[in-house]
């Protein structure tokens, strides 16, 4: 049983790697601190916060660790050393995450030493499913690797809008894929899941948009993966990256934070209502962040709902709203809703299931269809009138059958269509597609998306990109091209996937 | 003006090593204190206070108050006060007789491992280093990373890798070779270089489970007393010329020293001073071995051997070892009863070995294993430690006072 003051403190420090400086004498610790040891007394007072979570590091020493102390014992093998920030000036303890060591490997620990490391949000341990879940950023990956460096640069805005849109985003996958006959899909690694995903991609939402933290009003998270019944995701994104103005003393954030379940539209359902909050003057929210996150939710093969397991995959897409630098604004939207039960998962039940003949036709066609085509018809345009179209994408033949029928061509849609390379990421599907198109979009250019949510529904967007687009589009390393196509992606079987969810076993 | 006391061990005792499957921790102390009080030629009645020590009982034995036990165990009354390690109980006993608080005390130490045995290296990498617990670490891995840094620091390669190397599994061998003569070890029987490095090439690191002290159920004591009384008790006292102790970090990573530890350089300084002594005095050395690591820079810490070379004596000791390591021409006994290695390591009771050691080889009572010096046996030391080099004890120890 883990005590949950305990948990809070960790996690705290630990989440966010936070440190201090003396602003006398330049001494840095890891953990918060009021004092300087060097200076005493008289530099009460004179400690600066600092933090290391987008800071780069360099692995010193390390050793493996193959008989792990039971709570990390699901965890593996592992490369553990002491990594070191700011030239030396701090030293933290540090597991290498993202590698899977088997029992026969050689490790030549020197080759690994003094390479520089990332800090990774993930999971500290497993535990059992009533208890909290421990979270650490002491987890790293080498920064020449998937997961590259970046450095988060706070740019003041310099140009207003009239309608509101999106200022920034990001999207984090995985590293580690399984093959299957027709896509590649995303899984995590067993220290990841809806949660860690949700802030890795805040995280790059926020380097993409420069946006400064302290100025977002609200954070939504969309999930239908949220690891707990009770307890949101979006409060642990808020915190983590300190979202709205932080009163440090008492370690709290002025933001508001929700999460939102709508199976795979909990995300896109939110985009209206982020850019409504930040275009209402009284709300005094500059800028609103939408998260959606899911975690390759299906039973293993075989079991009811197996069937899904060979499409889901694991991945989080944040976008930032705002009315100031956008670099795509809102045109327009509609939504449709029924109440058409093709995809649930009751209370307790580890996995959902799915209606079988339900989900295409009366499901997931008939919404989407409805929803783009009803947003056409308001905006009074024509398929030839739309630069790209982004459809939710369980699987390859859906997206692919729903754009023909609204008159779309391949060059409009398959831009936006990133199945085949992820997987369905549920509430992060749709919104990865246009990330993707954004990523390559010109200025003036018009994209149409249309999510769906099982339960059922559909969002249909209209954007319109900006010439900001271009000037943003350098700020963000970790584009869709680059995590579909990447020689760091570490491709396993179905069987150590499904060990990923229940644990590896030391070797 | 009178002269202060000096504290005197006057008896010692100790349980064997290893697990004590059946035994409760307070009948384990109670058979150390039992010898302790019968060589001292002392009765229960006589003692004035108890100092004792257990570095975590409560949790692994789910006991309560721990002076409560032993008080219903004595049917004492006195007071009586618990710490972590042996040493750190003998240097707050030592502290009360040189303050003439009391001039009769029992120092004692117990641990009971092995009940735990399940989520012991949980609990210790928790208490010893927690940050380093939370990021995945293992009492064992700042071991290896100690002995990277240092591999470095010192740009030790090739060929005097190799003899480092060898040189740690001969510490483990000679703890081994030691322990054969001691009827408390843990482990008597003796090991091979072969078996060292066959552990560490199926742990695939530097250091395998031979370069390691067990976990151990065991317990120590000894009667503390005044100079003054000492005399009546017995003809062959041993006086603790030096007791000190310092405080480093919690945090491995976090200090800015990485191949060895700050506080035992810190608290042999200390001791050596209030002892009135130098290095070259000391014949034995009862150093705490939790790694062969450890044993390494131990002698440098404690001033035996410059920084970055310790593992060149004990290679040229140990190619043909004769009982002692050789240092500059200087012979230098270092942990007779087999270490923590071999002779076992219960953390609270562990000081205790190390000091009954030492008092039975002063007092040429260490049977098959008393040593041979040149000239006269006189000073001992014993270095304790606590977590990972987070608190350092040591403890100078001599026939004579000077």
């Amino acid at each position: 049983m883990s005590s949950e003051p305990i948990e809070r403190r960790v996690a705290y420090i630990g989440d966010r790697l936070r440190g201090s400086r003396c602003t006398l004498c330049g001494k840095e610790y890891f953990r918060v601190r009021d004092y300087c040891g060097r200076c005493g007394r008289k530099s009460f007072g004179k400690m600066q916060e600092i933090d290391l979570f987008y800071e780069k590091g360099e692995l010193e020493v390390c050793t493996l660790i193959n008989e792990p102390t039971n709570k990390f014992k699901k965890l593996g093998s592992f490369i553990y050393g002491i990594v070191s920030f700011h030239n030396g000036k701090i030293r933290v303890p540090g597991r290498l995450t993202d590698l899977i060591i088997n029992e026969n490997d050689e490790i030549d620990f020197a080759s690994l030493e003094g390479r520089e490391v990332v800090p990774r949000f993930r999971r500290r341990y497993a535990v059992k499913r009533s208890e909290i879940i421990p979270t650490i950023s002491l987890a790293f990956t080498f920064a020449d690797e998937y997961y590259p460096h970046q450095e988060y640069s706070k740019v003041n805005p310099n140009k207003d809008y009239e309608t509101p849109g999106i200022v920034g985003y990001g999207v984090y996958i995985s590293r580690f894929r399984i093959k299957e006959p027709h896509m590649e899909r995303s899984v995590p690694f067993i220290d990841e899941d809806s949660i860690t995903a949700a802030v890795e991609a805040g995280k790059l939402a926020l380097i993409h948009s420069g946006v400064d933290n302290a100025r977002i009003g609200k954070v939504y998270v969309g999930t239908e993966s949220n690891p707990y019944a009770v307890k949101p995701i979006a409060s642990k994104v808020a915190q983590v990256l300190k979202l709205g103005e932080e009163d440090r003393a008492d370690g709290i954030q002025g933001v508001d934070a929700v999460d939102t379940e709508f199976a795979c539209k909990a995300a896109t359902s939110m985009f209206k209502d982020a850019a409504s909050i930040v275009y209402y003057p009284k709300s005094e929210i500059e800028y609103a962040m939408v998260i959606g996150t899911d975690n390759s939710q299906a039973a293993p093969r075989g079991e009811p709902g197996g069937e899904l397991d060979f499409f889901v995959g694991y991945g989080a897409c944040a976008f930032i709203f705002g009315m100031k630098d956008v670099i795509a604004e809102i045109e327009g939207w509609y939504s449709v809703t029924s109440d058409t039960p093709d995809f649930w998962r009751r209370d307790q039940e580890p996995y959902p299931r799915h209606g079988g003949r339900f989900t295409g036709d009366p499901a997931y066609f008939k919404h989407i269809r409805k929803a783009a085509q009803k947003l056409m018809d308001k905006l009074g345009l024509k398929p030839e009138d739309i630069n790209y179209f982004v459809s939710h994408q369980p699987n390859i033949n859906f997206p692919t059958k729903v754009a023909k029928e609204l008159g779309f061509k391949e060059e409009q849609y398959l831009p936006g269509l990133k199945v085949a390379k992820f997987g369905n990421t549920y509430s992060g599907a749709s919104p990865t597609g246009l990330a993707a198109v954004l990523d390559q979009a010109k200025p003036h250019e018009r994209i149409l998306v249309a999510s769906y949510g099982s339960g059922a529904g559909s969002d249909a967007y209209s954007f319109i990109t900006t010439n900001q687009i271009l000037e943003k589009r350098n700020r963000q390393k970790f584009t869709i091209e680059y995590q579909a196509e990447n020689p760091f992606l570490y491709y396993v079987d179905y069987t150590t996937y499904r060990k990923f969810k229940t644990g590896l076993e030391a070797t | 003006m009178n002269k202060k006391p000096i504290p005197t061990i006057i008896g010692v005792g100790r349980t064997k090593f290893g697990e004590h499957y059946e035994r409760e921790p307070e009948n384990l102390i109670e058979e150390a204190w039992l010898k302790a009080s019968e060589e001292a030629g002392i009765e229960r009645k006589d003692l004035e206070a108890g100092y004792f020590s257990d570095y975590f009982l409560p949790l692994t034995n789910k006991i309560g108050l721990e002076e409560g036990f032993l008080s219903e165990l004595s049917e004492l009354h006195i007071p009586m006060e618990i710490s972590r390690s042996f040493s750190s109980a003998l240097m707050n006993a030592c502290n009360a007789i040189q303050a003439e608080r009391y001039k009769l005390v029992l120092v004692g130490g117990m641990e009971k491992m092995t009940d735990r045995w399940d989520k012991i290296r949980d609990d210790l990498m928790m208490l010893e280093d927690p940050w380093s617990y939370y990021a995945g670490g293992t009492p064992e891995a700042n071991h290896e990373l100690l002995l990277r840094e240092y591999i470095k620091k010192y740009g030790i390669l090739g060929e005097d890798l190799e003899k480092l190397k060898i040189a740690l599994a001969q510490i483990a061998v000679k703890n081994h070779f030691h322990a054969l003569k001691n009827e408390h070890a843990q482990f008597r029987r003796p090991i091979t270089l072969e078996h060292v490095f066959k552990a560490r090439n199926r742990a695939r690191r530097m250091l395998g489970l031979f370069d390691f002290a067990p976990i151990s159920d065991g317990a120590t004591a000894l009667i503390l007393a005044s100079d003054e009384i000492a005399s009546s008790y017995t003809d062959k006292p041993v006086y603790i010329l030096g007791s000190s102790s310092a405080t480093d970090y919690i945090t491995f990573p976090s200090r800015e020293e990485r191949t060895g530890f700050l506080a035992t350089r810190m608290a042999v300084e200390n001791a050596l001073k209030k002892a009135g002594i130098s290095r070259k005095d000391i014949q034995l050395l009862e150093i705490y071995d939790q790694s062969t690591v450890m044993e390494m820079i131990s002698l440098e810490d404690l001033g035996f051997a410059k920084f970055g070379t310790a593992w060149q004596y004990i290679y040229s000791s140990c190619e043909d070892y004769k009982g002692y390591y050789e240092i500059e021409g200087k012979k230098l006994f270092v942990n007779l009863n087999g270490g923590l290695k071999a002779d076992g390591n219960p953390l609270g009771a562990t000081g205790g070995a190390q000091i009954y050691e030492i008092f039975k080889q002063l007092r040429g009572e260490a049977g098959e294993r008393q040593v041979k010096a040149d000239g006269e046996l006189s000073f001992g030391c014993a270095l304790e430690l606590e977590g990972f080099g987070t608190k350092a004890y040591c403890h100078i120890l001599g026939r004579n006072v000077l």
